[in-house]
């Protein structure tokens, strides 16, 4: 598919410690700063009342940031706005942090309020809450960010359900790192929804 | 009594992420759940998982949970009533 | 007009046996694979599950050893269809993958024998490409326990918009592990006993292991059912709480059936988990699109909840009974126990049938409905 019946509306890269949106940058700080505090200072900077964001685990708290940012300037979203992520370690922080408290010899434990995180879909979940998106959600598992797959399979997906926009892209957190590049997709704009497009955006962060 | 208060209040911010408030900003009379804090069902599961494991009390019914977790001090009552 | 799109055939693993139409002859005679399960490195005390037994997987692919449990048994399903239908194994040919946790049991397990990156569901895949020497990348869908219903839905798109793929291996599968036991019991999620999907005293899940798989095409042969239509949406509600108002699964399946043309439904094949909440907002879903009284089954109280793969195994089942013109009865149903009434199938009827809808809801609020036909 070389043409592009879509435009990107709006994007968002947080990479390392640094958050761009639509190549501006909106926070940055030192390499050396956890990403929990990192996301928290994003939080605060967005400067919204949303408490249940600090129940979020990182996945969610970043695809959180992201999404707001990005309908601070494209927003808000059309309630069927479709949502298409993928990313390599599905919800590994919380898997990891929930198999931990379970084999604890000293101390077994399995909390509700992690348990609940360990499904990358339930980030989906999150932002669908926050901007009332009834749409259909796809999370898809790669090795690597792959706009080769995902721009038509974004397309026939609009063309499919006969809709004007998705959210779709790429989020990688692991503990210590964030990679992230997610976009907002509508019918007019001049930015084309294309894999070369993508893959400059998603290698040019900053 | 009011030294378990306080120390639930403390448990309650920490394990459920209660991030902007603090043990001060929580009455012993508010209501956990609905219009007061706004907990919700995940925080109530938090709530018997930390029953659990602090003071070895075990809630099977779910239901019986709504009465126990209405306030900080109707949590309370129901820890002294009830720990081994 | 887009292509029609079509299952051409399938392949079941669960703890009743291998095969659809094994199981599906099984679910008539009423059996269930959910049985009281002692195993401590699954919980400390007793639960109700259904496993597949060892005897089912061990040792019957190559170089066995180095495969997980839940790779061998995706394998073994795999390899089922490409010698049943002659699949090519070439870039004709797609598999979507569908799991929610896949090798999650290796986490942090000190039992388990394989290194932990085998977690990572992109090392899962790559290892079952390799397994085949598959040409096209698997896809892997983790969208909680819509994945299976959804991967099939995603199998329609894709061969409808692109002449890429010829076949489309969908294979759905989950596996029960301490992990996922310790999380639903925190959950308060988990019966005391076999499950009752809809009836009054339901009070909880089983969960289950199963291995799915459908094969995908748009060239239908003489007993091919079609993907006639899907619709998916997210409540926007809660994270882990089924809506009050079924909203999300209403939306779904009034898509799926405005897309279908409002076609008359002889069955449907619904999520049916047994916890009270989730029942609750079926049948008020169900009732607000007017379907409450086609007659309905949950496949839960056969082969519990089978996560990733429930959709798919279900889907699979619904295709035998729609072929066979037997509807399968709802396992563990007694007393009505929602809000809306529904009319749940307590006895097997036999009766010629064309369509059934299938539904399946999940956490992070979301819900998909698919209409299928036969051709």
């Amino acid at each position: 598919m070389d043409a592009s019946p879509s435009y990107i509306q709006s994007y968002c890269t947080i990479r390392d410690r640094s958050i761009v949106l639509n190549g501006t940058i909106f926070l940055k700080m030192d390499i050396a700063t956890p990403l929990a505090d990192f996301l928290k200072s994003a939080y605060r900077q967005l400067d919204i009342d949303y408490p249940k964001f600090h129940k979020m685990d990182s996945l969610c708290k970043a695809i959180f940031i992201a999404t707001e940012l990005m309908a601070r300037h494209s927003g808000p979203y059309a309630s069927d706005t479709a949502l298409i992520f993928s990313n390599r370690s599905s919800s590994y922080l919380s898997d990891n942090k929930h198999a931990t408290g379970i084999f604890d010899t000293e101390n077994q434990t399995a909390s509700p309020a992690t348990f609940v995180y360990t499904l990358p879909n339930i980030a989906l979940g999150e932002i669908s809450i926050r901007h009332q998106l009834h749409s259909e959600n796809v999370f898809f598992i790669f090795d690597r960010y792959l706009p080769e797959f995902l721009v038509p399979y974004t397309e026939a997906a609009l063309d499919d359900k006969q809709i004007e926009h998705a959210i779709g892209g790429w989020t990688e957190i692991s503990e210590h790192t964030c990679d992230l590049l997610l976009y907002h997709i509508g019918k007019l704009g001049s930015i084309p929804h294309t894999v070369a497009k993508l893959k400059r955006i998603y290698n040019e962060h900053e | 009594m009011s030294e378990l208060t306080q120390e639930l209040k403390a448990k309650i911010i920490t394990q459920l992420n209660l991030e902007d408030l603090t043990v001060d900003d929580l009455d012993d009379h508010t209501p956990l759940f609905g219009d007061g804090l706004g907990l919700d069902s995940i925080d109530a599961l938090e709530l018997i998982v930390m029953l659990d494991k602090s003071y070895g009390i075990k809630l099977s019914d779910p239901k019986e949970g709504r009465k126990v977790f209405e306030t900080v001090q109707t949590m309370a009552d129901f820890i002294e009533a009830n720990r081994k | 007009m887009k292509a029609a799109i079509f299952i051409v055939g399938d392949c079941v693993i669960s703890p009743l046996g291998m095969g659809s139409t094994l199981n599906f002859e099984k679910l008539l005679a009423g059996e269930t694979a959910v049985a009281p399960l002692d195993d401590t490195t699954l919980a400390e005390h007793r639960i109700h599950a259904a496993r597949i037994a060892d005897h089912q997987w061990v040792g019957k692919i190559q170089n066995a050893s180095k495969y997980t449990r839940l790779e061998t048994l995706f394998i073994l399903a795999i390899q089922n269809l490409i010698d049943t239908y002659g699949i090519p194994v070439d870039r004709r040919t797609l598999v979507i993958l569908s799991t929610t946790k896949g090798n999650v049991s290796l986490l942090h397990n000190p039992a388990a024998r394989f290194p932990e990156s085998r977690v990572y569901l992109s090392e899962m895949a790559h290892e079952i490409q390799h397994y085949f020497g598959f040409e096209n990348q698997p896809i892997t869908i983790s969208n909680a326990c819509i994945s299976g219903a959804l991967a099939l839905s995603v199998a329609r798109q894709l061969l409808q918009s692109s002449d890429a793929y010829e076949h489309v291996l969908v294979v759905g599968g989950d596996e029960i592990s301490k992990f996922i036991v310790s999380g639903f019991e925190a959950f308060q999620a988990l019966s005391d006993g076999r499950c009752r999907p809809f009836d009054r005293d339901r009070n909880g899940l089983n969960l289950g292991e199963a291995v799915a798989a459908a094969y995908v095409t748009k060239n239908p042969t003489d007993d091919a059912v079609c993907i006639r239509a899907a619709g998916s949406f997210n409540d926007a509600n809660h994270i882990s709480g089924p809506s009050r108002t079924g909203e999300g699964l209403y939306r779904s399946i009034r898509e799926a059936m405005r897309l279908a043309g409002e076609p008359v439904l002889d069955f449907i094949s619904a999520h049916g988990t047994a916890t009270v909440y989730n029942d609750e907002m079926e049948a008020i879903a169900l009732h607000r699109c007017g379907l409450s009284a086609i007659p309905l089954h949950s496949l839960k109280a056969y082969y519990g909840h089978t996560l990733g793969a429930s959709g798919l195994l279900e889907t699979i089942l619904g295709i035998h009974s729609l072929r066979a013109g037997e509807l399968i009865p709802s396992l563990g149903f007694q007393y009505p126990g929602t809000s809306k009434p529904l009319n749940v199938i307590t006895q097997p009827i036999a009766r010629p049938m064309s369509r059934f809808l299938k539904t399946a809801s999940g956490f992070g609020g979301c819900n998909i409905a698919l209409i299928f036909e036969k051709v």
